[in-house]
């Protein structure tokens, strides 16, 4: 038999079951030799059986249990710095997405840039902000020159606007305000001239030119304008000019007095 | 359906439920016992060795696949921590591996006591004197009731390899039983 030895122990083992079984016994029945040697396996393999196993001491399942308790406790140690990771991933998990990501880059990255640039391009933008309004005050000056001499009342009107606007006037646009106060034919214009000029009485020019402006008034309107302004601004120089105009003929009786009254009120 | 009950059981621990670990050991705790106790004939020896299985099954308990028996993988764990044991102590464990038994052995043969006494030391002494990789086979088989399938994949080979090395085991133990009656 060519497996003598693997059938022999699956015999023995009790593994070999019904037709194998018998036919293995009928084998060591037809070979004796087969017959000794499995006999004498048998025997061993019995005698086997005759040793004992002790039981094993109560210490060993208290060591058991007391390693089982510490593994269980590092495991739950383990389980919640898991846990806070997790909680702690699961939160930057947002953020962790790529275009979320993308998108912070991008946004750091422009960030960065803007910082690394803005210094430089601050004072850059301040000269050219000095530069600029410098260049709007010189085009705004030609724009109020060229305005106060149209022949249309409005674009007049326009360029005495457009003079209360500048924040430090220039020596240009004050004697074209008096010019435009002197000798515009619409007492509109010649009153907005007056009111622009008002913005400008600490100027000894402004001044001087709106005193020397009365006599040459022929609108009632705006010499009673002039009036007000003269007393409210209690400008004695501007006295005379008002008595000369009081001796003229063709003065409104009504503005005389309002004169005289001016002249008692500066006086 | 035991081993599929283990295997469950296993897979429960693996997944972190380390309860399920003292059942298993509950199970398992006197055939693992038997086994070392066979091999090394040491009890306190066997005990340590015992409780070193189970903290590599733990261990490695994320190894377990579930795949084959649990049986088979704890009996590979056990006989990996034997080998460990007697490689690190190689100097040391020739006297103790069989220490225990031989001293118990030899006092039960200095009192004149009975046949059956005789006979018991005999076949365990004979059983110390195979060579480990015999000694285990047979253990397996006869002790602890394992399906040659079984050992075969405890020993890492085919069944019938694991059949023809428990043959030639059983021949050498009658050897040796000759050898120690004719003595």
């Amino acid at each position: 038999m060519e497996n003598f030895e693997i059938q022999a122990i699956t015999y023995l083992s009790g593994e070999l079951q019904g037709k194998e079984r018998l036919a293995f016994e009928k084998f060591l029945e037809d070979h004796p030799q087969f017959q000794e040697q499995f006999q004498e396996l048998s025997y061993t393999w019995n005698q086997m059986d005759q040793i004992t196993t002790p039981e094993p001491s109560k210490g060993m399942d208290n060591r058991f249990y007391k390693m089982l308790s510490q593994e269980r406790e590092k495991n739950a140690r383990k389980s919640g710095l898991q846990a806070m990771l997790a909680s702690f991933t699961s939160m930057l998990r947002p953020v962790m997405r790529p275009q979320l990501a993308y998108g912070m880059l991008l946004l750091v990255l422009g960030l960065g840039l803007g910082y690394y640039l803005n210094p430089g391009k601050t004072q850059e933008t301040d000269g050219a902000q000095v530069v600029q309004s410098a260049e709007t005050e010189e085009v705004r000056e030609k724009l109020v020159l060229t305005l106060l001499e149209q022949p249309s009342a409005n674009q007049r009107l326009q360029g005495v606007s457009e003079a209360n606007k500048f924040g430090k006037v220039d020596e240009k646009i004050i004697e074209a305000l008096l010019q435009t106060l002197n000798n515009d034919p619409n007492v509109n214009v010649r009153l907005a001239a007056v009111e622009a000029l008002t913005q400008y009485v600490d100027n000894p020019v402004v001044r001087e030119g709106l005193v020397q402006s009365i006599v040459q008034q022929e609108s009632a309107i705006m010499q009673v304008t002039l009036a007000n302004l003269m007393v409210a601004l209690q400008e004695k120089k501007s006295i005379e000019p008002f008595k000369k105009l009081i001796r003229t003929k063709e003065v409104d009786g009504k503005v005389k007095q309002k004169l005289k009254s001016s002249i008692e009120s500066i006086i | 359906m035991q081993a599929l009950t283990d295997n469950a059981l296993m897979l429960k621990v693996k997944s972190g439920d380390m309860d399920k670990m003292g059942l298993l050991y509950e199970r398992h705790k006197k055939r693992l016992f038997g086994f070392f106790y066979h091999m090394n004939g040491n009890a306190s020896l066997s005990e340590d060795l015992v409780q070193n299985v189970f903290v590599r099954i733990l261990k490695y308990k994320h190894t377990f696949t579930g795949q084959g028996s649990f049986s088979a993988w704890m009996f590979r764990t056990a006989r990996n921590v034997n080998y460990d044991h007697f490689r690190k102590h190689s100097k040391e464990c020739r006297p103790t591996e069989i220490s225990t038994l031989e001293y118990r052995l030899q006092d039960a043969d200095a009192g004149s006591v009975m046949d059956y006494d005789d006979t018991v030391s005999l076949v365990n002494r004979a059983l110390q004197r195979l060579s480990p990789e015999k000694r285990e086979v047979l253990i397996l088989s006869k002790y602890k009731a394992m399906k040659y399938s079984e050992i075969g994949s405890v020993l890492g080979c085919s069944e019938g390899a694991a059949k023809v090395k428990a043959h030639r085991a059983i021949k050498d133990l009658r050897t040796i039983f000759l050898q120690m009656e004719n003595s």
